[in-house]
């Protein structure tokens, strides 16, 4: 069995396990779970590049779904955007197993595509930070060679979809490179150059405008103790963790999972693995120094609080490192290649059944995973109304934005079986969308970042703002997507939509928003930046710009003979 | 031969843990509307 076809056997190993873990998410329709949000026809607006001044999360992530939607239906792009996640993390993983036997391979695919992190980001939407893990295993082997001839090109290729899940997604994968590309012997300059040079050019769609922003990079300090990890199993906080686990939100942890004799066997398998890796990984130091940096930054929150926010208050942008658990993605590379090696050695022990187990286990201890997490994950279709609505506003020549209630980020709607999802009305209008983001955990609140939802708060927050107010602001339009009956603007608002599920009201006579935004120059240049970047990375070595964009520029040899 | 047989067998666990999955979800069915509807999360 050659290469090919072993990474072929793991893709569709990775395939069956997407299909497994989807389950009801597969059907017509779009999967809405907190921080996944999917919309029929998005368009490319102001938001889609960050230059409406909010915090760039979503870049260039949205512009990627865009831009595929343009060519198929958005809900079918979800379901491949996820299953390509799947079908990433089992073959990336498996390709770092030295050995020519398929199961050891399948099973360190398996372990990194379905374990705990896999499926707790999943629950919570975080679908832009797994294309990110999905693709770690080949930036941790692509990093120490990045200093050699072609390897920053396949550095950049390996870093390409953390690049486009965005700012998550690529800090924990550059930590990753840089980490490995520092602990990895001889050459250590070069290479680290190299890696950073890379990861900071494939940044610039969201550093720029992230940046450029008037009001500033935002870091609330006060909001380390609502995203640090958490225990989910008997172990605390720091065993969860070593497990793969520990998400700071204590509903997207998969049902039954922690449950202590499952929990136990679990941990018992990452020990053995982590041992298999220690005593049988070939050019282990990276990586493993790469999972115990990671390890150290994903417990920071929860082992030193007041360390951390001191961290923050130095210098905001830290605050990608208040979602610690995130930054154990290195050891589950780690975890899973351990056991693909622990596998190996059963193999060549003649013990056939271990090595089976071992590829087994972690679906068969982590079941809830499957068919949509249980059932947590269904797709649904957007309510007849949120059409209406879309055709009323986004066919208005006026001018004006559009203001969301209820005043708050997050939504349950009942046509979404109740499961909470970030409002998706700022990606399903192509207009600007003002909505509270301010995030609500334990009762407590982070302060907002958006400038102008910071302005219109106050009004916003009584549930019934005044219409002048809103109309002075550059409001056009009020859409209350929940409640719909208890909310409404005072003063001059006309209903132009009353449905079940949504109502829209109108307000004459919108003044023009002014301020807040990021200038466009500068975005649009860190695009081609990136974008020339990322052409380069495929081009093939020792070709220039040229050749591809304008055909060959060598001349013909005029001697050259047609063979007959 | 061998890349059907690993298919089909990760299929077979796939479709195994799904029907598992199931059954335990029916089992344990829980209202997945937590008060306070626009809450981000609980710890």
């Amino acid at each position: 069995m050659n290469d090919r076809t072993r990474h072929l056997v793991a893709a569709v190993t990775g395939l069956g396990l997407g299909l497994a873990a989807l389950g009801p998410g597969l059907a017509p329709g779009f999967v809405l779970s907190y921080d996944m949000v999917f919309v029929p026809d998005p368009a490319f607006t102001r938001m889609t590049f960050g230059l409406t001044g909010v915090v760039p999360r979503h870049v260039p992530s949205d512009a990627f779904v865009t831009a595929l939607a343009a060519v198929i239906p958005a809900d079918v792009v979800q379901k491949l955007v996820l299953l390509a996640v799947f079908v990433m993390a089992c073959t990336s993983a498996a390709s770092l197993v030295p050995s020519r036997r398929l199961l050891p391979r399948l099973a360190t695919g398996v372990c990194y595509a379905w374990n705990p992190f896999v499926a707790e980001r999943l629950l919570l939407g975080q679908w832009a930070l797994l294309l990110g893990y999905a693709a770690l295993p080949w930036v941790v082997a692509a990093a120490p060679r990045a200093h050699e001839p072609g390897g920053t090109r396949r550095l950049a290729r390996a870093l390409l979809p953390a690049a486009i899940g965005g700012f998550a997604a690529l800090t924990v994968s550059a930590l990753t490179a840089v980490t490995v590309a520092l602990a990895t012997r001889g050459e250590r300059r070069p290479r680290v150059v190299r890696v950073v040079v890379t990861a900071g050019v494939l940044s610039l769609p969201w550093l720029v405008p992230g940046l450029l922003r008037p009001a500033g990079v935002p870091g609330d300090g006060t909001a380390v103790g609502l995203f640090a990890a958490r225990a989910d199993t008997p172990f605390g906080t720091l065993g969860s963790l070593l497990a793969l686990g520990g998400v700071w939100n204590g509903e997207t942890v998969p049902r039954s999972y922690g449950a202590p004799v499952t929990a136990t066997i679990w941990l018992l398998v990452v020990v053995v693995a982590l041992a298999a890796y220690w005593r049988w990984g070939q050019e282990r130091r990276g990586a493993v120094i790469a999972a115990m940096v990671g390890f150290v930054v994903a417990s920071l929150g929860a082992v030193s609080p007041g360390g951390l926010e001191a961290v923050i208050d130095l210098w905001p942008g830290f605050a990608v490192l208040r979602d610690g658990q995130q930054y154990v993605a290195p050891l589950a590379v780690v975890v899973a290649v351990g056991l693909g090696l622990a596998a190996d050695r059963a193999a060549e022990a003649r013990w056939p059944g271990v090595a089976a187990a071992a590829m087994a286990v972690p679906v068969f201890l982590l079941p809830t995973l499957a068919w949509g997490a249980a059932g947590d994950l269904r797709a649904v279709q957007y309510p007849d109304d949120w059409a209406r609505a879309r055709h009323i506003i986004d066919g208005d020549p006026a001018q004006g934005d559009v203001l969301v209630l209820p005043w708050a980020s997050y939504r349950s709607y009942s046509w979404n079986h109740g499961r909470r999802v970030l409002d998706p009305l700022p990606r399903y209008l192509h207009r600007r969308v003002i909505v509270d983001d301010a995030v609500t955990v334990d009762g407590t609140t982070v302060a907002p970042e958006d400038p102008r939802a910071v302005r219109l708060a106050p009004a916003a927050r009584t549930g019934a703002p005044p219409a002048v107010t809103l109309r002075d602001e550059g409001v056009r339009y009020v859409v209350v997507d929940a409640e719909p009956g208890t909310i409404r603007p005072s003063g001059a608002a006309t209903a132009v939509l009353r449905g079940a599920d949504l109502v829209v009201y109108r307000i004459d006579g919108a003044a023009e928003a002014t301020g807040d935004q990021v200038p466009v120059a500068p975005v649009a240049a860190a695009w081609a930046v990136a974008s020339l970047f990322v052409f380069w990375s495929f081009v093939a070595p020792r070709t220039t710009l040229s050749i591809p964009l304008l055909g060959s520029i060598k001349p013909r040899d005029p001697h050259r003979r047609r063979t007959p | 031969m061998r890349i059907a047989i690993a298919a089909v067998v990760g299929v077979l666990l796939a479709a195994g843990a799904s029907f598992g999955a199931v059954q335990l979800a029916n089992a344990s069915q829980k209202d997945p509307v937590i008060k306070p509807l626009y809450n981000y999360g609980a710890r």
